[in-house]
């Protein structure tokens, strides 16, 4: 059919395989940097820039604003109740390791808050601890393109990236995600604690 | 061999019509006798092994069940409580003073109480619960369990039956079981039909002369001659002829029935099998269906006037068919509750309230397979292939999809409204027109509403995935999402040049875009205005300098996987898609370069709920952030200062919204597509002999497109600059039609704020591609920039579409 779900379908297994249950570190927040870096952009932000005018947002997002309020480091933050429970209870199937179920779980919440960076961000946790690297890739994407500024959850989404590129046997691909996720980690400091 | 033997004697003793003595031949009687008998024997023997195959063996093919997307009820869900209970009485709730049966609500000062049904979902079973919900202006603003079996975060409604997939000309029912069903069911029955059931040998010769009797006492025929089981038998065994012989048969069969299976397993049988409407081509066999067919709900929840008509029915569907012959059915369902009365198990009350109240069928548009065609062959379209015919019309599997009721009964209607009322503004002939729509829910790329044509429940040419029609300038912005991914050649305000084009092409002729105006909007127009006002000339220039290959490259990146002509007047839509196909393209371009294939079926489980395919989310980045972000901030001005614009007339100021007309040649065609934040629609408004429909995307499409999204509650475009993007705050002052392109007399009057400019907008570019010198509060046409104050070798002018660099198979020519 052109056009429309020509993606076959998962056979879900009757009985769920013994799976690694997704570490947690990958799904939470990590606990603010200890280190005091120097506040940075990361690298992936800058592109060439050319002109003088780009050269001052730099500096302006550095020093002429005042400092901004942190963006939400938990979900709890940003999500409602339903989705909360969603996503407690696709963590407790994750847990037991019934995986499609919790996939299809998140994906319940998703319906609820389509935009929500956490709910991709576990989404993709739960494919690379099912071993689909690929989709966990695009998901970790996808959580750092509605993660708006959100440094926060863009390192753990990177951390998620070189996880899955080191599982697909891109080793190249999976350091190059590594520093982004430092570079990020680092900048999650510009946000007094 | 009976049937043989049996002639054989018959010919024997009919041979010998001889006046003899009677003593003579009584051995040759007794021998006839015999004969007889033992043939009797064996045919009964033949039957008896008919009647117990069929009985013990699988008894009944279940079509697969069909189910839309079930409701989630939480605090924060924009559903008004007026909108909940419209969807209640859809799925068959009923308002009570209590709540103590599933499948109940009531409104109150306090909110709205409801029990829930259980439900066998995809993941397992939910129990009913009970529940009450409160309301503010935006919708669910608590839900409380009442039942102190835990507290809820939220619920999900069972969801709406939709359809069931039979084969042609086939049977369809739901199975239920004596000990579920009302007790007033089966006794109805019985009193009706057969008051000797429970004793009687399976027929009832008494009965049959009872029955005459009763019609005679009654004036009309009340009771059929048939036992359940002698009825049953003939459903079950028997074509409907009416001979002696066959008559015979039903009567052996039916006491072999009765002899071999308890009453219990017989009238359970009866229930599952009794003919009771039909649908079209299917056939709606039990009580247990047609409590859906009718009312929308479960066999459990019946009451006493809805079992009555039921039991009613059974004498003839059709005669008393309560949407055709609602009088007619009414009567009968009357003196049926007149007939429950008197056998004393509707007491007075109860029998009083009954008379009183409507047939409560819910109406034609709310039925079975009829009631959603289109989406149901979308539906079995992507079913094919993963399952044979039989498993899907004969394993009662359960198919649970996308489709979201309330959407598609919205884009139902306004169709209908909308087609009828712009043929009557532009004096078309009524019921000219044809409409097809489209709704998706973006991320995830559901299906949540497919419209096929204007006529409610129509199962003809589904005009949402079949209709393959030009898309004109909805092509456009795939055109300048393809130029955006070339940001060293383009970025929003890239000036284009829209005076008039020849375009010689490799058969000789010569290709000449002009634009809907007639007029060309000079040599500098930026881009974004191009696709803003869908300058034909201009937008044609661009994708000559994109490059047609590029831009046949990029709707295979979002999803078309049809072959797109590799002409130059593809840049204007002279490709055909289907709404479904356009729907794709957007979605991707909405979810921000996520390709992700849109869905109509999430799961199917087996008949016990058992998961047998999920469908989970996927997605790919096809598109770059970056100009995909673009894009939609351009499609956004479009809906705020463009050809779509009218979209705010009926749709929240507040909310941003992203959208595209399209028109196609001699007013054909006439289509609109675009999204908000949660939902992205695509309607077509055309003709189906394809004669013009004197219609454009802005004036056929447009009023229908934005009716259905303000009555959905489609969110605003929340704004998430991907990282690729820097923003430039601009003065954007082109316009064609003003002194000097909008700069005016004294273009130097936008310059001398400085660089603080409180009128600026935000304009996206790709990072690092921001055009050599552009300072932030300039104008958007690079011409005037230009002439500043700023020593010119300062400034760059932004590179203009590069004539030079056109594909070898066609030439330009002036």
């Amino acid at each position: 059919m052109a056009g429309c779900a020509s993606t076959p379908p998962d056979t879900t297994p009757r009985t769920p395989p013994a799976q690694p249950s997704p570490e947690q570190g990958q799904t939470q927040p990590l606990p603010p940097s200890q280190r005091q870096a120097p506040p940075q952009v990361p690298a992936d932000r800058g592109g060439p820039s050319s002109s003088r005018q780009n050269q001052k947002q730099d500096q302006d997002d550095q020093s002429d604003t005042p400092p901004k309020e942190a963006p939400p480091q938990r979900a709890e933050a940003v999500s409602s109740p339903a989705v909360m429970s969603l996503m407690g209870r696709a963590d407790t199937l994750a847990g037991s390791g019934h995986m499609d179920d919790a996939a299809a779980t998140l994906e319940r919440a998703l319906d609820l808050e389509p935009r929500n960076a956490f709910i991709y961000q576990r989404l993709a946790a739960v494919r690379l601890a099912q071993g689909q690297a690929d989709q966990a890739e695009q998901l970790a994407q996808k959580s750092n393109s509605v993660a708006g500024d959100n440094p926060f959850v863009e390192a753990n989404n990177w951390k998620l990236i070189a996880e899955a590129r080191k599982t697909a046997g891109d080793s190249k691909g999976a350091s190059a995600a590594s520093s982004k996720a430092v570079n990020y980690e680092r900048s999650t400091s510009q946000y007094s604690q | 061999m009976a049937r043989q033997s049996n002639k054989k004697t018959a010919a024997a003793s009919g041979g010998r019509p001889r006046r003899s003595l009677t003593r003579r031949l009584l051995p040759y009687l007794l021998l006839v006798a015999t004969a007889g008998a033992a043939v009797l024997a064996l045919y009964m023997a033949h039957l008896d092994h008919e009647v117990r195959a069929k009985f013990e063996g699988t008894r009944w093919k279940l079509p697969a069940k069909v189910y839309a997307s079930p409701l989630e009820l939480y605090a924060g869900q924009d559903v008004s409580e007026k909108e909940l209970i419209t969807r209640l009485q859809r799925q068959g709730y009923r308002r009570a003073a209590s709540v103590d049966d599933a499948g109940t609500y009531n409104k109150s000062g306090a909110g709205l109480a409801l029990h829930t049904r259980d439900f066998q979902f995809w993941n397992g079973a939910q129990p009913d619960r009970e529940l009450r919900l409160g309301f503010d202006a935006n919708g669910v603003s608590s839900l409380k369990a009442l039942d102190g079996e835990g507290d809820l975060a939220l619920i999900r409604l069972d969801p709406q039956l939709i359809g069931s997939i039979y084969p042609n000309k086939g049977t369809d029912r739901i199975l239920v079981k004596l000990g579920e069903v009302p007790p007033m069911l089966p006794a109805g029955l019985i009193t009706v039909e057969d008051r000797h059931f429970m004793s009687n040998w399976g027929i009832s010769p008494r009965g049959i002369l009872r029955a005459a009797i009763a019609d005679i006492k009654a004036g009309a025929i009340v009771q059929g001659g048939s036992t359940l089981t002698q009825q049953l038998v003939k459903n079950f065994y028997l074509d409907n002829q009416q001979t002696l012989s066959r008559k015979g048969k039903e009567a052996l069969m039916a006491i072999l029935l009765d002899a071999h299976y308890t009453k219990e397993e017989i009238l359970e049988a009866y229930l599952n099998e009794v003919y009771l409407g039909q649908d079209g081509s299917r056939a709606i066999h039990g009580f247990g269906l047609a409590s859906y067919f009718y009312f929308q709900k479960p066999v459990q929840e019946l009451q006493p006037s809805e079992i009555a008509l039921l039991v009613a029915m059974v004498k003839g569907p059709s005669y008393y068919d309560p949407r055709r012959h609602p009088e007619r059915a009414r009567t009968r369902r009357d003196l049926v509750l007149n007939m429950f009365h008197e056998a004393g198990f509707l007491k007075d009350d109860a029998w009083q309230t009954a008379k009183a109240s409507d047939l409560g069928v819910t109406g034609t548009a709310a039925r079975g397979n009829t009631q959603y065609p289109a989406f149901i062959d979308l539906v079995k379209r992507q079913l094919k292939g993963q399952y044979k015919d039989e498993d899907l019309t004969e394993e009662g599997l359960r198919v649970f999809t996308t489709l979201d009721p309330t959407v598609q009964a919205t884009a139902e209607n306004r169709i209908a409204d909308g087609l009828s009322s712009v043929e009557k503004q532009r004096g078309i002939k009524a019921d000219t027109l044809e409409s097809a729509a489209v709704v998706t829910s973006i991320e995830g790329g559901n299906v949540l509403a497919l419209v096929g044509g204007r006529e409610h429940g129509y199962a003809g040419f589904n005009r949402a995935l079949e209709a393959k029609r030009q898309i004109g300038s909805l092509m456009k912005p795939v055109d300048y999402l393809t130029a955006m991914m070339q940001p060293a050649k383009f970025n929003p305000i890239t000036p284009l040049d829209d005076s008039p084009l020849a375009v010689k092409l490799a058969n000789g002729k010569t290709w000449r875009p002009g634009n809907y105006s007639n007029r060309s909007h000079g040599d500098n127009v930026p881009a974004y205005y191009g696709l803003e006002h869908s300058l034909n000339i201009a937008s044609s220039r661009l994708s000559l300098a994109a490059g047609i290959p590029n831009i046949i490259d990029t709707l295979g990146k979002l999803g078309y996987e049809g072959n797109a002509p590799a002409v130059p007047s593809l840049a204007l839509g002279s490709v055909s898609m289907s709404p479904l196909e356009v729907a794709q393209i957007y979605n991707t371009i909405a979810t921000g370069g996520y390709y992700t294939p849109l869905r109509a079926i999430k799961d199917v489980t087996t008949r016990e709920g058992e998961p047998l395919n999920r469908y989970p989310l996927k997605l790919t980045q096809t598109v770059d952030a970056g100009p995909a972000y673009i894009t939609t901030w351009m499609m956004e001005r479009v809906a705020r200062h463009g050809t779509g614009a009218g979209m705010y007339s009926t749709i929240d100021r507040s909310k941003t919204i992203a959208g595209k007309t399209g028109t196609t040649n001699n007013l054909r065609d006439a289509w609109f597509a675009g999204f908000g934040g949660n939902r992205l629609g695509v309607v077509w408004v055309g003709r189906d002999d394809n004669k013009p429909a004197k219609l454009t995307g802005a004036t056929g499409a447009l009023p229908i497109w934005s009716q259905i999204m303000a009555d959905i509650n489609t969110r605003g475009i929340v704004d998430t600059p991907p990282d690729s993007i820097t923003q430039v705050p601009l003065q954007l002052i082109f316009d064609p039609n003003a002194v000097n392109q909008g700069a005016g007399n004294n273009p130097n009057q936008w310059f001398a704020n400085g660089q603080s400019c409180s009128n600026a907008v935000k304009v996206p570019f790709i990072k690092g591609f921001v055009p050599q010198g552009l300072l932030n509060c300039d104008t958007d046409i690079m011409r005037v920039n230009a002439q500043q104050n700023q020593p010119a070798d300062n400034r760059g002018r932004a590179p203009r579409d590069q004539d030079n660099d056109q594909g070898s198979w066609f030439e330009r020519i002036f």
